[in-house]
C-alpha cells in the first residue's frame, strides 16, 4: 500500500498531515509526503536553479524544503515516527536526489524506510497525477481546496483514490458516513471504511439512497454485506435509508462531524467532465472530510 | 466508447485540457490561412503574422516547451512558403544569438566562481546597518551590475545575499515579512533598471541593435547606447527606492546583528582565490572588447571570446555549463529574430507599423505620439505579459518602421521593456525572487504599479527633454 499525501504550508497542512498519518499507521503503508511549489516558467528554468545552486554554498536550502522540514518535525512532535536524529543537526545541509522536475528530500542524519520526503514545481494537478502514475499509489491525501475546477480535476485524472481533508479537526469526535449502493466501487469503499473505522477508533454510519423510495436487490444486498463486514470488524454501525437525491442526501447527513466515504463514480469519463458526478459533487457542497475510491 | 478504456478517455480529455490553448491556436492559425490577405498585406506578410500570433499565444500560454515553439517557427517560414530553408536557417543565427548564447554561457561562469560572498562584502561594506541604505545598496547595485553582466546573472547572486540577511535578522526565511519582500524586491527591480544601462545588460538590446544594423537604419555602438540609457538608469534608482520602501516599509529600521553575522559568515572565505581574480580580469576585457571591439566585431563574438577564455583557463567545466545554459532560450530568440527579420521584408512589419498609426491617430492626432504609445506603453504591458526579450523580438520590426528617429525608437521601446515590475514571468529576476515563496504575484502589482506608472514619466522626460540635447 502506498499513500501520497500533499502538503502546501505550515498554516493549513497540519490537519491533512494527522488525518493522513492516522490512515497510513492502520494500512502500515509506504507513505510520501509532498510539496508541490510554484511554477517556474521556462524562460527562467535555469536561472532559478543556478540562483538554488548557489543558495547550497550558503547553506540555505532551496524553497520547499523548510514546508517538508517542519512536517517531518511535525510527524515526530505528534509521535507518527520516531525522532532518530540528531536536534542539533536537523535543519540544514539536506541532501537532495534530483531529477529535473522531481527532488527527493533526505534530511540530515535521517533516512527512514516508509517515509518519503519530496518536491516538485508545478502546475499542482499536473504534479499530482504524474507523481501518482509514475510511482503507482494507492491513495492521495489532499487539503481541501474552496476551487471546484480543482476538485474537479483530482477527481477526474488522479488515478487513485482521493482523501480530500477538508474542515478536519482533531480535537473533534467524527463517525463515518458510508455510501452504499448497487455499484461495483461499494465494495472498495466499504474495506476502507473498515480500515478507516479502525484508524481513527470511531462508528460507522451506513446511508443507502433510493431517488423513488424503491431499495431494489441490489441495494438491500450491499447493505446486508457491509453490515456483515463491520459486524465481523466489530465496528458500531447505524443505518440511514433515505429517499431523494442522494448528493443532497449524503451532504446533510454528514453534517461537519462525519468522514465521507464513497466509491468512485462508474459514469464514463465525458459524461464527468461535461456534467460532473456524485462525488464531485458532495466534495463541493459537503463541510467535512471525503474519501473517493476508485 | 469507440473501442477506448475509460483510462485513454480520461488521458485524452487530459491532454486536450492541458492543451487547449495549443489546440485554440491551431484552429486560429488555420481559419487565418484561409481568409483573403487584407488589402495593403503581401500574402507572404499574412501567413508571417499568422506565425506571430501562433508564437504569442504559446510562448503565453506555455502550452508545449520553448524549443518547440522556436523549432514551429522555422518549419512554418518554410511550410508557408515565406522563405527557402537555407534562408531561415541564415537569418535564425545573427550576432544578437551569439550574443544570448555567450551571455547565458558567461552567467554560468560568472556566477560558478564564488564571487557571490564577495559580494556580499561589498554591498555591506558600502550600506552599513540601516536597514534604507541597505535597500537603496541591493537596488543600485543590483542596477549597476546587471548594466554590465546581465540581470540573470546578478539576480542568481543577489538572492543568496538578501536571503541570508532575512535568516540572520532573525525571521523564518520562509515567511514572508515586508522585510524580505523589500529586499527581494530590491534586487529584482535594480536588475530589471540596471538591464538596459549598456547593450550587455540584456539580450534585448542587443536584438534591437541588430534590427537596427540588420534593416539598414543606424550602427549603434557601446558607448552611445549608454550615452542615451544610462541616465534612465540612475534617475530610476531612486525613484525605485522611494517607491518600495513606502509600500513596503519594514519594522526593523537597524539589521545591526543580521549584517555582523553576515560579515562573519562571509569572513570565512579568506582572501580572493587566483581564479577568481583571473575572472575578473577576464570580465574587464570582455568588457573593454564590447566597448572598444563590437563595432568591428560585434558584441556576440566578444561574448563567446569571453567563454572561449573561461573555458580554456579551465575556471568552468563545459559540463556545467552545458546543465546550466538554457537552449531553450537560444533557439527561441534565434527563431524569434529570425521571424521579425521576416515581419521587416514581407512588409508585415510595415502593414502592422501603418494600421496602428491610422488607428491611434484618433486618440493622440499626432504621429509623434502614437509612436511613443507603441514603443513605451504597449512595450511595457507587452513585456509584463511575454518578458522582455520576446516583447523587443516582436515589437522592434513593427516600431522600427513607423518612421521618425529609428535610433530613438529603437532605445526607446528597449528601455521600455525594462519595465518588468507586474508580474512573475515579466523577467528572469522576478521569477528568482518568486521561487523563493516569499513573494507572490500580488506583491508584484503592489509596488509595480506606481514604478510602472513613474518609469514611464521619466521616459517621457528623459527622451523629449534629455535626447535631443546629445542627438
Amino acid at each position: 500500500m502506498k499513500i501520497l499525501i500533499a502538503i502546501s504550508s505550515k498554516e493549513y497542512s497540519g490537519p491533512t498531515l494527522d488525518f493522513g498519518m492516522n490512515i497510513s499507521r492502520v494500512l502500515k503503508a509506504k507513505t510520501t509526503i509532498l510539496d508541490v511549489g510554484a511554477k517556474i516558467n521556462e524562460l527562467s528554468q535555469k536561472d532559478v536553479s543556478l540562483a538554488n545552486e548557489l543558495m547550497g554554498t550558503w547553506d540555505i536550502d532551496r524553497p520547499g524544503v523548510e514546508v517538508l522540514e517542519w512536517a517531518y518535525s511535525y510527524l515526530i512532535k505528534n509521535n507518527f515516527i520516531e525522532n532518530i536524529f540528531d536536534k542539533e543537526n536537523f535543519s540544514k545541509k539536506s541532501i537532495y536526489k534530483e531529477s529535473s522536475k522531481r527532488a527527493e528530500i533526505y534530511l540530515q542524519g535521517q533516512v527512514l524506510e516508509n517515509i518519503n520526503l519530496i518536491l516538485r514545481n508545478g502546475d499542482i494537478v499536473n504534479e499530482l497525477r504524474d507523481e501518482v502514475r509514475t510511482y503507482s499509489y494507492d491513495l492521495t491525501i489532499i487539503g481541501g481546496s474552496g476551487k471546484r475546477s480543482l476538485a474537479h480535476d483530482f477527481i477526474q485524472y488522479i488515478e487513485s483514490s482521493i482523501l480530500i481533508v477538508n474542515n478536519f479537526n482533531l480535537e473533534k469526535k467524527y463517525s463515518i458516513l458510508l455510501a452504499v449502493d448497487d455499484s461495483p466501487g461499494t465494495e472498495k469503499a466499504v474495506k476502507y471504511g473498515v480500515r478507516v473505522a479502525q484508524a481513527f477508533n470511531i462508528k460507522i454510519d451506513i446511508i443507502t439512497i433510493s431517488k423513488d423510495g424503491h431499495f431494489g436487490e441490489g441495494y438491500s444486498k450491499a447493505v446486508e454485506r457491509t453490515k456483515k463486514m463491520m459486524r465481523r470488524c466489530n465496528i458500531e454501525t447505524k443505518i440511514f435509508r433515505k429517499v431523494g437525491d442522494p448528493v443532497q442526501n449524503i451532504v446533510e447527513t454528514a453534517g461537519e462531524n462525519h468522514i465521507i466515504i464513497m466509491g468512485a463514480s462508474t459514469q464514463s469519463p465525458i459524461t464527468k467532465f461535461f456534467i460532473g458526478s456524485k462525488p464531485l459533487n458532495v466534495i463541493e457542497k459537503s463541510n467535512c472530510p471525503v474519501l473517493i475510491v476508485k | 466508447m469507440l473501442g477506448f478504456s475509460a483510462r485513454s478517455i480520461s488521458n485524452i480529455l487530459f491532454w486536450v485540457t492541458r492543451k487547449k490553448w495549443l489546440i485554440l491556436t491551431f484552429l486560429l492559425s488555420l481559419s487565418f490561412f484561409y481568409f483573403p490577405s487584407p488589402e495593403g498585406l503581401s500574402p507572404s506578410g499574412h501567413r508571417t503574422l499568422i506565425i506571430v500570433l501562433v508564437a504569442l499565444i504559446l510562448i503565453v500560454s506555455e502550452s508545449i516547451p520553448l524549443p518547440a515553439i522556436a523549432i514551429l517557427i522555422l518549419i512554418m517560414q518554410v511550410l508557408l512558403g515565406i522563405d527557402t530553408s537555407d534562408g531561415v536557417a541564415s537569418s535564425f543565427m545573427s550576432d544578437a544569438v551569439f550574443f544570448i548564447m555567450g551571455s547565458l554561457m558567461l552567467a554560468v561562469a560568472i556566477v560558478s566562481q564564488g564571487l557571490d560572498k564577495r559580494l556580499a562584502l561589498i554591498v555591506i561594506t558600502l550600506t552599513g546597518n540601516k536597514t534604507w541604505k541597505i535597500v537603496v545598496g541591493f537596488l543600485s547595485i543590483s542596477a549597476i551590475l546587471s548594466s554590465f553582466i546581465g540581470e540573470h546573472t546578478v539576480g542568481a547572486m543577489m538572492l543568496p545575499v538578501a536571503l541570508a540577511l532575512i535568516r540572520n535578522a532573525g525571521g523564518e526565511s520562509n515567511k514572508a515579512t515586508n522585510l524580505s519582500t523589500i529586499l527581494l524586491f530590491s534586487i529584482a527591480y535594480g536588475c530589471a533598471i540596471g538591464s538596459i544601462g549598456t547593450p550587455s545588460g540584456g539580450g534585448r538590446n542587443v536584438i534591437m541593435i541588430g534590427y537596427l544594423a540588420e534593416f539598414g537604419m543606424a550602427k549603434l555602438s557601446y558607448l552611445e547606447w549608454m550615452k542615451y540609457a544610462y541616465p534612465m538608469l540612475l534617475i530610476q534608482i531612486p525613484f525605485a527606492s522611494l517607491v518600495l520602501w513606502f509600500t513596503f516599509t519594514p519594522s526593523q529600521k537597524i539589521m545591526d546583528s543580521s549584517v555582523r553575522k553576515l560579515k562573519v559568515q562571509v569572513a570565512k572565505n579568506g582572501e580572493l582565490t587566483s581564479n577568481q581574480i583571473l575572472s575578473i580580469i577576464i570580465f574587464i576585457l570582455i568588457f573593454f572588447g564590447w566597448v572598444f571591439l563590437s563595432p568591428h566585431i560585434g558584441l556576440g563574438i566578444v561574448a563567446l571570446c569571453g567563454v572561449f577564455l573561461y573555458l580554456s583557463f579551465g575556471l568552468i567545466e563545459w559540463q556545467q555549463i552545458n546543465r546550466n545554459t538554457n537552449w531553450a532560450i537560444i533557439l527561441l530568440f534565434g527563431a524569434a529574430i529570425s521571424l521579425g527579420i521576416q515581419m521587416k521584408q514581407t512588409g508585415a512589419a510595415l502593414w502592422v507599423a501603418d494600421h496602428t498609426l491610422d488607428y491611434l491617430l484618433f486618440l493622440f492626432q499626432d504621429y509623434g505620439a502614437v509612436r511613443w504609445f507603441t514603443s513605451v506603453v504597449i512595450t511595457g504591458i507587452l513585456t509584463n505579459l511575454l518578458s522582455s526579450a520576446g516583447s523587443v523580438a516582436v515589437l522592434g520590426p513593427i516600431v522600427l518602421d513607423m518612421g521618425g528617429d529609428a535610433v530613438l525608437t529603437g532605445i526607446m521601446t528597449s528601455i521600455a521593456s525594462s519595465f518588468s515590475y507586474l508580474t512573475v514571468v515579466a523577467s528572469p529576476t522576478c521569477m528568482i525572487i518568486h521561487s523563493t515563496g516569499l513573494i507572490s504575484p500580488s506583491d508584484y502589482l503592489k509596488a509595480g504599479w506606481k514604478l510602472f506608472i513613474i518609469s514611464i514619466v521619466l521616459l517621457f522626460l528623459i527622451s523629449n527633454f534629455y535626447w535631443p540635447l546629445i542627438s
